[in-house]
């Protein structure tokens, strides 16, 4: 039981750590493959045009936890992950 | 007789203008500017045919973005959309339906000598550490990786789309970043029992004999018999294969093409539904299928009988090297760990 306790905690520590250092390694794939004159706004999104008010941009992996809650102050159209 | 000659000579050109007429008919018919339909796309599937990809010119940076149509595609989406599915359901159901018959017509291969009460160290700490590591890796990666495969078939219409949506994403996720912790066990793996899983003349002894899983038959191995081995080759090459594939997915155009990204997907698919097929037979024997034998994962130790009855040689050996009891232990004396 201990050995899969701690084997846990590695997985958890490896994968995590992998996301953090790739993250600081590898570039939106919207900004990997264009140049500044065909890139859009990272932060634009359909939404903005739905939304009275400006929307915060979110990261990928936040898009994950967007079913439990919209930010303060938000629009809820930014929360829309459809 | 002029007359007739000249009526020959309008009857053989007529002829002659039936014939060209017939013939010309159907190369009418291909020409561009024939009224046709169809024609287009008779030209298009023509020029697949002919060149690997239809790509056009451009100006930005991503020579990518130039290719129009690439024939491959369309087998690639065959493939992952037809044939994937396919085989994952024959295989993964196969297994399971095999594994229920074996059970049901066998039962449970239990201690022949029943437990001797006497325990052995069959795996330190380490060693466990490295299959949970590895095991919980492939149990997620698994489940997330069927997702992409069944999830839009089995998943979605019981979930529907926004629940779908967000845990498919955070699948996505799992399973990128839970490669890592499995390749490093499936290294660790390799290296670490390497020297107990090279075939032997032992393993086709085993073999000739089934193994003992049919009737009460223990033919003799060392740590590990032909079936171990077997899954360890099976992890080895097949976890090789995936994570190789897998790392050219996840990270696109190092180095590839999307023709390249399009087979290591059909390699990466194809060897995981296999290899989650095999890792079923595994739990099962690990588990249900065999009485004493979790314990060897789950504990480190297995009961002497257990060990002398599936791995005999291997008890010898132990014995012989460290003197017996030495690595016996009583179970009262033996904590979890």
């Amino acid at each position: 039981m201990r050995a899969f306790l701690v084997a846990c905690l590695a997985i958890i520590v490896i994968g995590g750590g992998s996301y953090y250092l790739l993250n600081t390694a590898q570039q939106p794939a919207g900004i990997a493959f264009t140049t500044d004159g065909t890139r859009i706004d990272p932060s634009w999104s359909w939404r903005v045009n739905a939304s009275d008010k400006p929307c915060e941009p979110r990261r990928s992996w936040q898009w994950i936890f967007v079913d439990f809650g919209d930010p303060h102050g938000e629009s809820k159209i930014c929360s829309i992950s459809q | 007789m002029a007359t007739a000659c000249a009526r020959i000579r309008l009857v053989i050109t007529a002829l002659a203008l039936l014939i060209l007429a017939a013939a010309a008919a159907p190369v009418a018919a291909q020409q561009p500017n024939a009224v046709n339909p169809t024609a287009d796309a008779v030209k298009e599937q023509q020029l697949l045919q002919q060149m690997p990809r239809i790509q056009g010119l451009g100006t930005i940076p991503d020579t990518k973005s130039y290719v129009i149509e690439q024939p491959q595609g369309r087998q690639w989406r065959q493939y992952h959309e037809v044939w994937l599915p396919r085989i994952g359901t024959i295989a993964m159901l196969g297994m399971i339906a095999l594994l229920l018959i074996f059970f049901l017509v066998r039962g449970m291969v239990r201690i022949q000598s029943g437990r001797s009460g006497i325990n052995i160290v069959r795996f330190n700490v380490f060693e466990r550490f490295v299959h949970w590591m590895t095991a919980t890796c492939f149990i997620l990666m698994a489940l997330t990786g069927l997702n992409i495969t069944f999830g839009k078939v089995a998943l979605l219409p019981l979930i529907g789309p926004s629940a779908f949506s967000t845990w498919s994403l955070a699948a996505k996720y799992v399973h990128n970043f839970l490669s890592f912790p499995f390749t490093l066990g499936v290294i660790l793996i390799f290296l670490m029992w390497i020297t107990g899983n090279i075939p032997n003349r032992v393993d086709v002894e085993w073999l000739k004999r089934g193994g003992g899983m049919v009737g009460h038959d223990h033919p003799p191995a060392y740590r590990f018999n032909a079936g171990q081995k077997m899954i360890y080759w099976i992890v080895v090459i097949g976890g090789t294969a995936v994570a190789v594939t897998g790392y050219v997915l996840m990270f696109p155009f190092y180095g590839t093409t999307i023709a390249g990204m399009q087979l290591a997907q059909m390699v990466h698919g194809t060897v995981a539904v296999l290899f989650v097929a095999v890792m079923i037979a595994h739990v099962y024997i690990g588990t249900i299928g065999m009485q004493g034998a979790f314990e060897a994962m789950g504990e480190g130790t297995v009961d002497l009988n257990w060990a002398k009855e599936h791995h005999s040689l291997w008890v010898a050996e132990e014995q012989a090297r460290t003197g017996p009891g030495e690595r016996e232990r009583q179970p009262a004396a033996t904590p979890a760990e």
